[in-house]
């Protein structure tokens, strides 16, 4: 048996900031602190060697 | 107010800074410094580990060390579940940052998936985005796409290259309109107190009297306990990508926007810390 909740424009500009601001804050905890570790994944950059 | 397209970058570029330490009774030849790391939400423990691996060689010898393991308070870290849900799962609400301890010896066959190499993640995420797919698609776009457009999802996540994986990913996760949604959507519903490693089921983003379903209406029938009922306090908090999205927010929408890479939204179900 399926449920359902309707959607309503106000409940719909609620949770979508929800969601933003708590990203926002996700981001403050869990990396403003620490931004100087190191990122597991190094960014590749290539550096192409031409002959002289 | 924020574009929709700014969720998809905070939940790629979503970063648990991580401490890990090594196991005391493994053998090393002098004390082992613990090894600070910044690790994306969305990726494999086993495959952003290389340089963990890298400095505990330093004090120890290449014969005593078998394969790496994690362990978080005890409970051995499944690789094949998302760094992020890891986090939620088992360690959401505690102080950062997330401490794991490194094993090397004793691997727990009962508990974890060996993982001898990166070609086992990346086998195991691309079935998860076949699974995903024929639960979207029927397996149509996955199935039109070459060899290569599979290998560029793969190389997306593991290289940490946002556009390289979306310019393919969008693909996945289009849908027609006049339908509202996928079929059905790809959801894990994960709790730490059942033996159960987790819930999955077929239900659709849209009722059949056409209604939006939405996050509540998915844990009324996955999960219930969810639920506070009126009056009462929360018992659980509902964990996806480490914030709590409200009940009302549309599925589709979640699915599209808060899914792992490997195309399941991955929900945490997670006792309320009672402090």
């Amino acid at each position: 048996q399926s449920m359902s909740l309707s959607v309503t424009p106000a409940q719909t500009t609620a949770w979508r900031r929800q969601i933003f601001e708590q990203l926002s804050e996700r981001t403050k905890k869990e990396m403003d602190n620490f931004r100087h570790y190191e990122q597991a994944i190094e960014k590749t950059v290539w550096v192409k060697k031409g002959t002289m | 107010m924020a574009d929709d397209k700014d969720v998809l970058r905070d939940v790629w570029f979503g970063r648990i800074p991580t401490c890990f330490t090594l196991n005391q009774d493994e053998v090393t030849e002098r004390e082992a410094e613990p090894y600070y790391l910044l690790l994306p939400r969305v990726s494999y423990l086993t495959l952003v580990t290389d340089k963990v691996k890298k400095h505990f060689l330093k004090v120890m010898k290449q014969e005593d060390m078998e394969e790496m393991w994690f362990e978080y308070e005890g409970t051995p870290l499944k690789w094949h579940y998302p760094i992020g849900v890891l986090f939620d799962l088992h360690a959401s609400n505690t102080v950062l940052p997330w401490s794991i301890t490194v094993h090397f010896k004793n691997f727990p066959d009962r508990d974890l998936l060996r993982c001898p190499s990166h070609s086992v993640i990346e086998a195991h995420f691309m079935s998860s985005i076949k699974e995903a797919d024929a639960l979207k698609h029927k397996s149509q776009v996955v199935n039109d796409m070459q060899k290569k457009d599979h290998k560029q999802l793969w190389m997306g996540l593991q290289n940490d290259k946002f556009d390289q994986f979306w310019a393919m990913n969008r693909k996945l996760m289009e849908y027609p309109t006049e339908e509202g949604g996928f079929r059905y959507i790809p959801f894990r519903i994960y709790q730490t107190m059942s033996d159960r490693p987790f819930i999955q089921k077929l239900f659709r983003p849209v009722s059949p009297e056409g209604n939006t379903h939405t996050l509540g209406s998915l844990l009324k029938e996955m999960y219930p306990a969810a639920i506070p009922n009126e009056g009462q306090q929360k018992r659980y908090q509902v964990v996806i990508h480490g914030i709590e999205p409200l009940l009302e927010t549309p599925l589709q929408w979640l699915s599209e926007h808060l899914s792992h890479p490997d195309n399941f939204l991955h929900i945490c179900i997670v006792p309320t810390p009672t402090d």
